[in-house]
Order: C-alpha cells, then structure tokens, then sequence
C-alpha cells in the first residue's frame, strides 16, 4: 500500500538524522517512534534503555559513514544483530544511534581448502551452517538462538553452545575480522595466515561487545561434519546425579561433542512443546552426544551409558534416527522460550562453574530460590559447567523484581564463591557490570579500561557496557529521558 | 487505545526473538517493527501503555502477511494469529485500516453473479493487455467456463469465490480424483459463496461472521467438506473459535483439505505411470503452519511423480497472503525472491502447491507451477 508519511519521524535528532540519510540513503534510516521503542531492548530484562535513530547498513563503507556522521554530532553508536543476547549488551543508552547489521547478511568467499568462509555480520547462524552443509561442513558454535542470532553477535559476545565442548567457543573459529573502529576507520583483525605477526587483537574483539568496533566481514573457520553421531538421553532421580555423571564422563577421559542436562520443570515445558519423548518423571535428564567414525561413537556411547548408570541413571535411551535427535535438539534448544507457558518473565543467568562442583551450586540456587519464594528452573551446558539458571516471575506482581534482583545476586556470589566466573557465553552487557568488582580487583578492571581506550578513547562505542561505571572510560551523560515528541 | 487483544494471551511473549527467521518480512527487511516480536512489543505498547497508534505503527501491522509461520517457531506457543487479527479488527473498525477501496473490493467475493461478470470483465482486459504486469495476475482468466456438475453426494467439494472464477480447472481435476478414489461429489456453488478468510485478514471480522454463519447453513447436511485451497480450509477450521458455539466447532470438524482427506483414501487410487517430473512441495503458510497437515500432501503427491523433493527454506511464506501480494508488492516480490531462490536451488521441474494464491504469486515470477490434484489427475488421465 502506498502510504504517505516519513520514516524518519519529526521530534528530535532532525540534522543527525538530515546527515544519516545523506550519508546512507532515506531508506536505511528510520527514526519514528515505533522503531526506536522496538530497538531500546533485546531478548533481556533490561527495560531502561533510550534508541537514537536506527541505521540499517549495507555494506562497511555504510558502517563507516554512519559512525563518522555520530562521532561528528558526538553521538555514541551501538551495533545490534538479531537482538538475541539476554546480558543487554546491545541495549542503548543515552540515545546512541543504533547500528543494526541485519541486511549486511551475504555469506562471501568460501575456501575449502583453506576451511574459510567469510561472512558479513548479518548472517544468522544456522543459515550459515546450512548453507555449508550439502559440502559436508558446518559452523561448529550453536548457541541455542542459533535459528535467529547472526554472527556479529556470536563474534560480539564470544558466544558458546551445547556442542562448544568438543569443538571450543566463536574465538576458536573466526580467523579473521575487518572491523570499523570507534573513530571511523576500517582494519583487519587477525589474518588468514596460521600465525598472524603482532598482539592478537583478533582475541581481544571477540567478545569485545561491540566496545571495541563493529564487525562488518568475518573470516570463520568452517568444521568437517563427523561421519556419524549418536545421542543419548539418560533420566535421574536426582538433578545431582546427573551433574555428577557430566563430572564421570570427561573424568574417564571421554569427550563427547555435547552435554546438556534440564531439570524437570524445564523438561516438562519442553516435551509440551516438542513432544520428543522427553521423560517428564524425572529429576532431571542428561543430553549427551558423541560423533566421529562409526565405530568409536558406538563404544563411547556404550561407555557414557555404563556411567551414566553407575551414577543412578534410572533410564538411558538412544535416539533411533536424525529425526528422533533433531526432535530432542530442538527442544533443547528452544528450551528458554518455552517458559512463558509456566511464567511471562524470566531472568536467566550464565555463570561457569567447576564441573566438580556442578552439583554443589545447583543444590544452591533451589535453596536460594526457594528462600526468596520464586521458582528456578535449570538448564545448563553441563560439559562446560555452564549454568544457566532460570528465575521466573510476573513482573506484574509488586516487588518480584527486586527479589529476582536479589536471589539472582545470591546465585552469581555461590558460583563465584566455588570457583567459577561471570558468564559463560552471554557476555557481561548491563547485567552482570555490578558483579565485575567480585571477580577482578581495581588494577584488573583499569587495565581492561586501557585496553578498552586503546581502540575507544572517546567513549563512544557501545558505552556504559561491560566495565562497572567507576571504570569506564569516562561516565556516559545518560539521556533517559524520553525526547521531546517521542512516547517512548 | 484497547485493542481488544486478550490480555493474558497478550502476555505470553517472553521476547525471546526465536521467531525472527521464521517472519518473512523481518528476513526481507531485517527491521524489528516487520517482526513478530515487534509487532507483540507494539500492540502491547499501544494496548497496555498507552502510546498513540502512529501511521508506522498501523503500517507495522498491515505489513504482516499473517502466514502465522512463528507460531510454529514459538516455544511459548504465543497465538499470534488471534492477537494480529483482534488487532486488525480494531484497526479496521476505527478506520485506521483496510481502505474504502478494498472493502468495495471485498463486496463481490460473496456476490458470484458480481464477481463473474468483473472476472469476465478482467479477462477481456487482460486479452486486450490492459491489466499491468505488477499486478502479478499470471492466470488467464476465463471467459467462459464449463459448469461443475455433482456426481452424487457423498462429499462437499468447496468451490469458493476468485478460484472458482479464476481457477475452476483446479476444482475439475480434484473433483476427477476425489471421483477416482470411489466417491460422488457435491460442488457447493454459489450457496456457499465464499470462506471470507481475506475479510478475516483484512480486519472485517463481522463480514467473516455473516459469511461463516451462511455457508453453516447452506451446508447443513452432515458430509465432509473437502477444500482444495489451504488458505479457505484454514478459515473454515477457524469457524469454532470465530463464532464460539458448538455448531460452528462440529462444522468445522467436518471441513478437510483435500490432501489431508485423500491420505485416508489413497490407496483406492489406482496404480499408475508416474509423471516423469521432479516435484518440489511448496507448502503454504495455512496449510503447514496453521492446519499443520502438509505432510499428507507429499503422502498423496509421492506414487504420482518421479521424484518428490523438498525446498531448504523451512517452510517460509512465499508471500502471496491473499490479497497481500497485491497490497505490499515491494514486500511481496522481495520474499518471493527467496522462495525462488529455494526452488532454483532444488532444480524441480514443478512447484506443486495446494493454495491458488501461492500458484498465482509463483507464476507471476515465472515458476511453473500447479496444484497436487491437478498433478494426480493429469497422472490418472494419462494411464
């Protein structure tokens, strides 16, 4: 329908704004008040963020001419890819301009001979490994966004995922990054050659979170798919039986491409969704999946299951076929989103712990949901001791979120106390900055900060992320206000 | 403003985003306000917070071509369905949506008489190159049509308004299978006019009501009723929950797509040569998402064709949507580009699908294409 009104909304911002669309074109600048409400938030709690006006680039020059244009009307910029992080670490605040990088999406050059692909950072996850897979390749992170989250954003947060056990995290498989810094120029971060000379500054970008620049051409490795996989879903009476089985595994010397367990509730949640068999009886159940050549994965899935029973095991199930183990996938997966059906909000934590000490601090965060009258639910990339715990709630009830708050802060102080970190996968955004200060020292974060200003010295890139306020580079002047002319 | 929306179904989004990929428009576009998530975010904003429906707001919504492909994608089970089209309801009833123009356009739907003599009109048009090109209408409408008769009375087969008039041919070929397969078929004409599944989408849900409250009646006898375009037999399984009584949920008990019905009687086809195609399935949006029985098509399609392939698209909209494609063709073209790309990619032959609009948006851009039936009767024909 031909409609008759301007995508670039009146209120405020109007020269910022005349020089974007300059500078990019009308149709990859939107600043009305639909959009800028829409793009305040992510796949987070955090409600508290204020959108400029939103670009949509096309290409790197595009990036860089929409970061110059800001840092002239001295704007921050925030990038942003499918909106899928749940640490709120593509949140605006104090009304950047918001960098969405959802049509930069081509997947390039591909070089199988060099295991190369590059993207831009715009590609979702999944494309990209289904576009490699008739060639008998695959991207090996698979976040469990991995339908929706793009590549910048797994770069942006170093993102993990079930089968990041055997293969390693997003820093193990991109090579190679241009980025436009926070002052407008372009540069190549690492290179394809297998030692490339100088620091890696590749290492420090990935999972920079976008304080560091914007991704705008990712050079990623691409992974041989394995021959054959089998899957194995084990049931427990007990949640700590199945952490202590995770422990058993890898301690027998076995490395299986995934382990991921759920505990009931979440398991019921799922099975309403996927109807993929999952045992709604039990405790907890145990994903584990093994792959390489036919032979080997038979014997470790013989070995995985002997454990898994010696640990309790009350039901050990192979999955017959791909549809079978794609069906439990999914609901693994999906897993998060499936709560709604139990509660309309959630807050979701990342923290890592030692695995030897898995079954310790989940028996933790019952107790401590339990004393704060909320409901916790876990599911968790068990190899990796990665807990994700779940608090659930109505936001509409009185009070709810200062307990969720509280509890939440109670949970990362246990994993901490046993030895673990921060976040696993998530990255650190808004949510976990306040909890920076119980795991580094002063000297630590200054240094991060150096490191920070080295690539942003003015504060413009992604501010008031990652380092706790005190030390950031400069404290941002937060605009929370709502602008003149704008409802959001 | 209230728009109507239940509030608790309201609520169950969690914001998650797991549906983005699944949205047409948000692949095509990559912009929040053409997504599921933001579209809930905005009715909610408009709904619960009082923010003021804005032209984009209302554009954000008009955009959505309602293929309900997230349902499918959403863990939560948010019933999108019911909250875009309360939404679009509310708009239309305040004026906000679905022009003067396009309700005129509406009116013929459930007139056949009406819609037969504008047809004719069009197909002269379009003989004499009046009708432009953007307009995507890649039949050829028929001047004259040879009538569709009953051969007994042990189904109904819904006839419908524009593919009665457009795409009678289709109707011909299943009414020859359903006959094959040993049953005596009742075409239900101009007594049951039309479905009103566009008035659905476009917000006329009162209109939605007369019609679903007339075709009840003028079908009252208890047969089945066999639908051979999706995007109908999803309108009229929506009976129950549209009128809430009991009446409607039996009628909409006895409605079938056509495949979903020949999968119970397929074996009293008989055996035949195969067409020497390779068939790839292009399922529609109502078929696959909301009636959720597009694997009987390739149950029904496989002894027919050599070879039957699938499309690595997951099942996205082709955007057709009804009238969609001819209200937002930009939108429209851009996702059909991709399913093109998907087809191109699978090297068929054919495209088969089961929606007279998703053969229509298809042929437009050159895919050949037909309906299931059409291919199992030209198998049966040719033995």
């Amino acid at each position: 329908m031909k409609r008759r009104f301007s995508r670039q909304g009146a209120g405020p911002d109007v020269a910022l704004v005349a020089d974007l669309v300059a500078a990019i074109g009308r149709d990859r600048v939107r600043n009305d008040s639909a959009e800028r409400a829409l793009l305040r938030r992510d796949a987070s709690v955090f409600d508290d963020g204020v959108a400029g006006p939103v670009c949509f680039p096309g290409s790197t020059a595009d990036v860089q001419a929409v970061v110059r244009t800001a840092l002239r009307h001295g704007r921050a910029v925030v990038p942003r890819g499918a909106g899928t992080g749940l640490a709120g670490g593509a949140i605006p605040l104090g009304a950047p301009v918001v960098v969405s990088l959802t049509r930069m999406n081509r997947i390039l050059d591909m070089d199988n001979d060099a295991r190369v692909v590059w993207v831009e950072p715009g590609v979702v996850n999944l494309d990209l490994t289904k576009h490699l897979q008739p060639l008998g390749f695959h991207f090996a992170p698979d976040p469990s966004s991995q339908q929706v989250c793009t590549l910048g954003g797994n770069v942006a947060n170093n993102s993990g995922g079930p089968h990041c056990l055997a293969y390693g995290i997003t820093n193990a498989h991109i090579i190679a990054i241009e980025v436009v810094l926070p002052d407008g120029e372009v540069a190549l971060l690492g290179g394809l050659e297998a030692e490339p000379p100088g620091y890696d500054l590749r290492g420090a970008f990935v999972g920079g979170e976008g304080t560091l620049g914007i991704a705008t051409r990712i050079a990623a490795r691409i992974t041989p798919t394995a021959p054959a996989v089998r899957t194995l879903l084990m049931s427990f009476a007990e949640v700590r039986h199945a952490a202590n089985t995770v422990s058993a595994v890898i301690a027998a010397g076995i490395v299986p491409a995934a382990m991921e367990v759920m505990d009931q509730r979440i398991t019921q949640a799922v099975e309403n969704y996927v109807h993929a068999g999952y045992p709604t009886d039990a405790a907890a159940v145990l994903l584990a999946e093994v792959d390489g050549l036919a032979d080997g994965v038979d014997i470790d899935a013989q070995a995985i299951a002997q454990i898994g029973r010696e640990q309790g095991a009350t039901e050990v199930r192979l999955a017959r076929d791909d549809t079978e183990r794609m069906l439990l996938w999914t609901g693994r997966k999906t897993a998060v989103g499936a709560i709604a059906q139990i509660a309309p909000d959630y807050y979701l934590h990342d923290t890592v712990v030692p695995r030897a000490k898995l079954a310790d601090v989940l028996a933790q965060t019952y107790e401590i949901a339990e004393r704060h009258g909320l409901i916790v639910m876990n599911v968790f990339h068990a190899g990796d001791g990665n807990l994700h715990p779940l608090l659930l709630f109505d936001a509409r009830e009185p009070g709810v979120v200062e307990r969720v708050h509280v509890a939440g802060g109670e949970i990362v102080k246990a994993s901490l106390d046993a030895g673990g970190v921060l976040s696993g996968e998530h990255g650190i955004g808004v949510e976990k900055q306040a909890y920076m200060t119980l795991l580094f020292t002063d000297d630590d974060l200054d240094h991060q900060n150096r490191l920070r200003k080295s690539f942003d010295p003015d504060c413009k890139a992604n501010p008031g992320k990652v380092l706790p306020s005190g030390h950031s580079c400069a404290d941002i002047q937060m605009l929370t206000a709502v602008p003149k002319g704008m409802w959001v | 403003m209230d728009l109507g929306i239940d509030a608790d179904e309201l609520n169950t989004c969690v914001q998650c985003g797991l549906c983005l990929s699944a949205c047409p428009t948000f692949r095509v576009t990559g912009d929040e306000t053409r997504s599921p998530r933001g579209r809930i975010a905005l009715m909610r904003h408009v709904q619960l917070r009082d923010a003021p429906l804005t032209p984009e707001i209302v554009e954000s919504l008009e955009t959505c071509v309602q293929c309900r492909g997230c349902e499918p994608a959403c863990p939560s089970g948010v019933p999108y369905g019911h909250l875009i089209e309360q939404a679009r309801t509310t708009l239309a009833a305040a004026h906000r949506s679905t022009p003067r123009w396009q309700r005129l356009a509406y009116a013929p739907l459930s007139r056949p008489r009406l819609l037969r003599a504008g047809s004719v009109a069009l197909g002269v048009a379009q003989r004499l190159h009046l009708v432009p090109k953007r307009l995507g209408l890649s039949v050829r409408i028929p001047l004259r049509q040879r009538p569709i008769t009953a051969s007994g009375a042990d189904v109904y087969l819904f006839t419908g308004c524009v593919m009665d008039a457009w795409q009678r041919d289709v109707h011909q070929a299943t009414k020859r299978v359903i006959e094959a397969a040993g049953f005596g078929v009742m075409p239900t004409l101009a007594k049951a006019p039309c479905c009103g599944a566009l008035h659905a989408h476009a917000g006329l849900t009162d209109q939605t009501r007369r019609l679903a409250e007339g075709m009840m009646a003028a079908l009252a006898p208890e047969l089945p009723i066999l639908v051979d375009s999706a995007g109908c037999a999803a309108a009229m399984k929506d009976y129950g929950h549209l009128l809430g009584t009991d009446a409607a949920k039996a009628f909409s008990a006895r409605v079938f797509d056509i495949q979903e019905w020949l999968a119970r009687y397929v074996d009293r086809l008989p055996p035949v040569t195969p067409l020497d195609m390779r068939v790839a399935v292009q399922d529609p949006c109502h078929l696959r998402h909301v009636q959720k029985v597009h694997m009987d098509t390739r149950m029904v399609l496989r002894p027919f064709v050599r070879e039957l392939v699938e499309l690595d698209d997951d099942g996205l909209c082709c955007g057709a949507g009804g009238a969609y494609s001819a209200l937002e063709p930009e939108l429209a073209g851009a996702i059909r580009d991709r399913k093109v790309g998907s087809i191109g990619r699978a090297r068929a032959d054919m495209v088969a699908s089961a929606n007279p609009g998703c053969s229509m948006h298809l042929g437009a851009a050159g895919t050949p294409t037909k309906h299931p039936m059409e291919l199992i009767d030209q198998a049966l024909q040719q033995r």
